[in-house]
């Protein structure tokens, strides 16, 4: 008999209004890497949260090696192995290293006092399962991102865990450090008999790492414990969204003798950038990839106006210019910035749709000493939320009872709706599912094609492939090159990576 | 519920006129004379001053910070008033928008101080507190100002509707209908919302987050401003301990109103006809503890459980707001 460290076995949760997992089952071989696959509002983070005892399930049982479980607290779920490293970091950034993974249990010396050369003595041991060569002693926010992903893995392992759940760890990753990742959670598996639960919006990762699938579609299973090897990335979108995959891709022709709208000549920056220099053309996308810390949010910061540049021109159509804030940039050169942290800096989670999606547009439609009505509101915005196809219930429903998808469509709603000339998106498909992703990519080119210029910001090489029509490469602040996009993968990627890599 | 209005009898401003319908119904019941013309007629006059200072801290608290200093520019703007009219001989009218200049001034300093240095605005307004009430008693050397225009201080006795009410009372609903419509139909009002809410969000979507929030310091000295016009006529001088040792008196009822009303402590979310209903129930709640004749400290002890209850209330708010409907 095959060993199931955790089963789920018909569970039923329903929240007002929506029923998020209706008989939900999957079984979670021991000492395998499993993929629990769904498209954003399936059902995936309620099953992640009736594991780890945020919530508590309507009907259905829960195994945990074979014996029936019920987890109240999140501390019955890490006290029977589980453990869960989320998408948001959950480590004490100003905390050392060593003091973060013995947190739950930390040693202390005969007086009862924090025995601090027994915390690295401990922590020093997963540090080496996780091959972390760094010093317990390191405070954790001087720590790369990467790097803090696996301390929380080695955290996890602290705690005796046995089942892992990973929630989107590489969603800010680089290639390299993800396959990193990879590596080693293999090897844990292998060597410490860990079970893994894998969630991923990336279906290369899944098939690279991941020994069975379960896939969740409007809460039911689309299929259980399936093994990888019975299925390729086709079957498995199938089953995800229910039909076959659109692929998007670019037919625009830029021949490169439309005006130029924006040029950066030597820019440098506050905040470190050095000698930028680049044009953008009329209804063009340029996208600027590099590695998370390139500096590219930092750099669409600067030329909003929100942070200082310090030498060099900025060139709006052949007029050198300066913008002092997001405001002159939206209302003197129609420049816009969709950012890539949407609960915290596109989106007012605690007001409704109409309210999120008008926020550019108050000044453009209010009459005489500022009046402003609901009505002359909605009449403005309501075609592009309509156009977007933002799925809610009214629009004055409150944003953060949106689903992640919808959010982001709504934080691009409002860019729309401002009639900007030039649009600076920023990683606008990060926890995106497919379905909507595909939408967003049509969009962005659609925008293109009627006339916006956009500089697309993406760690994610095929979005960027299929969408830019050039490519600038970032690294620590400066531009090492850019490519001239073609749309052909394995060229173009190369190339990519050697400016990277220089 | 696509443009329907949320049912108004689950809203939280609902329960609170339903609380002051109890109170007066238990107050008329149990002492003699809460119904009497005079009562009702001195509970208009104290309610009016008591709903101006609650909107005076709901436009802060709407940024997510704080004035604590609403009292000390009460005072301070009074004191100036009582200068102008009786040391400067200026009349009436220009001495009240020079009063409402001097609140909107010391309500502009603070907004600047707070933006520029980025410190909290509690911090910010502890600090001029102290520092507006000490440059106002140097300046007065502490005396007040008792020989005030008579039109001035008539308005205060004034007696309309069957001498029950108070203008002042009249002046008070109508700068609340004039919040409302600023928070409800202007541009401005949405956006030093949306600055309250997320100043990130906000910002990033052109509004400039900084002068909202000054925007709102001045507002809210204009409003202490003109609770102290009030007050002064009320009391028919400019005394510097009108509002007690550094105002402090205005701001237990300034912070009660508000969050009683609804106002979200964090920033983001207000209720100016809550606010006014709040600091209703405040004054009736006081008024009629007095009738009864429990001491002034139980009514102190009274007014700070129910901030504390209100605290609360604005917690569960919150999270109800945020994190009861989890559709993912």
């Amino acid at each position: 008999m095959t060993k199931f460290c955790l089963e789920i076995d018909s569970v039923d949760k329903a929240f007002p209004g929506v029923k998020a997992l209706n008989k939900a089952s999957f079984k979670l071989k021991k000492g395998s890497i499993h993929a629990l696959l769904g498209e954003n509002g399936a059902g995936k983070s309620t099953l992640i949260k009736i594991i780890t005892g945020i919530h508590k399930q309507d009907g259905g049982k829960l195994l945990i090696d074979n014996v029936e479980k019920t987890l109240n607290t999140p501390n019955d779920a890490t006290r029977f192995g589980i453990s869960v490293v989320h998408q948001e970091r959950n480590l004490i950034r100003r905390f050392s290293v060593g003091e973060n993974l013995m947190l739950n249990n930390l040693p202390r010396t005969t007086l009862g006092l924090v025995d601090y050369q027994e915390i690295a003595l401990q922590s020093k041991k997963w540090l080496e399962i996780m091959d972390l060569d760094i010093d317990p002693s390191t405070i954790v926010s001087e720590l790369t991102v990467a790097k803090m992903q696996l301390c929380e893995i080695a955290k996890a392992l602290s705690l005796r865990s046995q089942i892992l759940l990973l929630d989107e760890p590489t969603s800010s990753l680089s290639p390299q450090e993800s396959d990193n990742l990879f590596l080693l959670l293999k090897k844990i598996v292998r060597d410490e008999g860990v079970s893994i639960v894998f969630v991923s919006h990336k279906l290369e990762e899944v098939f690279n790492i991941c020994d069975e699938v379960t896939v969740l579609r409007d809460g039911k299973n689309a299929c259980t414990s399936e093994s990888i090897k019975n299925l390729d990335r086709k079957k498995l979108v199938k089953l995800m969204i229910g039909r076959d995959e659109q692929i998007v891709k670019s037919k625009r022709k830029t021949d490169g003798t439309d005006k130029t709208i924006l040029e950066l000549k030597n820019v440098n920056t506050d905040l470190g950038h050095k000698n930028i220099s680049f044009e953008l053309k009329k209804a063009e996308i340029i996208g600027l990839y590099g590695l998370v810390g390139a500096g590219r949010t930092e750099l669409a910061k600067c030329l909003i106006g929100l942070e200082k540049i310090n030498s060099g021109e900025v060139i709006i159509s052949g007029t050198a210019i300066t913008i002092d804030s997001p405001r002159s940039a939206l209302e003197k050169y129609k420049i816009g910035y969709i950012s890539e942290d949407r609960k915290k800096e596109g989106l007012i989670l605690i007001h409704n749709v109409i309210d999120n999606a008008s926020i550019t547009v108050w000044s453009q439609i209010k009459k005489i000493l500022g009046f402003v009505t609901n009505d002359m509101i909605s009449s403005r915005v309501n075609p592009y939320i309509e156009q977007l196809e933002v799925k809610t219930p009214s629009i004055y429903q409150l944003i953060s009872n949106l689903s992640g998808g919808n959010q982001q469509k709504v934080s691009v709603a409002k860019w729309l709706a401002a009639g900007t000339d030039i649009l600076i998106i920023d990683e606008p498909t990060v926890g995106i599912d497919i379905k909507t992703k595909a939408y967003l990519h049509k969009l962005i080119i659609e925008l293109a094609e009627g006339g916006t210029s956009i500089i697309l910001i993406s760690s994610d090489m095929p979005e960027m492939i299929s969408l830019a029509d050039r490519i600038l490469v970032m690294k620590d602040f400066k531009l090492n090159g850019i490519v001239k996009n073609d749309h052909k993968y394995d060229t173009v990627s190369a190339n990519i990576m050697e400016y990277i890599h220089d | 519920m696509n443009k329907k209005i949320p049912n108004f009898v689950f809203t939280n401003q609902f329960g609170l006129l339903c609380l002051v319908v109890t109170f007066i119904l238990i107050f008329s019941t149990v002492t003699d004379g809460f119904t009497s013309r005079f009562n009702i007629f001195a509970l208009s006059r104290v309610v009016a001053i008591d709903i101006m200072i609650g909107l005076a801290m709901m436009v802060v608290i709407l940024t997510g910070g704080l004035n604590l200093a609403l009292g000390a520019i009460g005072v301070c703007a009074a004191m100036f008033g009582g200068w102008c009219m009786e040391t400067m001989g200026i009349p009436v009218i220009p001495s009240i928008f020079l009063i409402l200049g001097m609140g909107s001034f010391l309500g502009w300093v603070n907004g600047m101080i707070t933006v520029k240095t980025g410190v909290h605005s509690f911090i910010v307004t502890l600090a001029t507190m102290s520092i507006y009430f000490g440059l106002m008693t140097m300046l007065t050397e502490a005396e007040a100002f008792r020989r005030l225009p008579e039109t001035f201080t008539e308005f205060g006795s004034m007696k309309l509707f069957k001498k029950y009410i108070s203008p002042l009372l009249l002046l008070s609903l109508a700068t609340c209908g004039a919040l409302f419509y600023l928070f409800k139909y202007t541009d401005i009002g949405r956006k030093l919302i949306a600055a309250g809410a997320n100043p990130d969000a906000a910002e990033l979507s052109g509004i400039s987050v900084n002068t909202m929030f000054i925007y709102c310091h001045v507002l809210s000295g204009f409003l202490a401003a003109m609770a102290a016009i009030m007050l002064t006529t009320r009391i028919g001088a400019a005394i510097p301990s009108m509002a007690g040792q550094l105002g402090m008196d205005w701001l237990l009822p300034a912070f009660l109103a508000p969050v009683i009303g609804g106002t979200l402590l964090s920033g983001g979310k207000l209720s100016v006809f809550g606010t006014m209903l709040g600091a209703v129930l405040v004054t009736l709640i006081t008024n009629g503890l007095y009738l009864i004749d429990v001491g002034e400290f139980w009514i102190r002890f009274f007014l700070g459980i129910i901030l504390l209850i209100a605290v609360l209330l604005d917690k569960t708010r919150e999270f109800f707001t945020l994190k009861s409907v989890i559709v993912s």
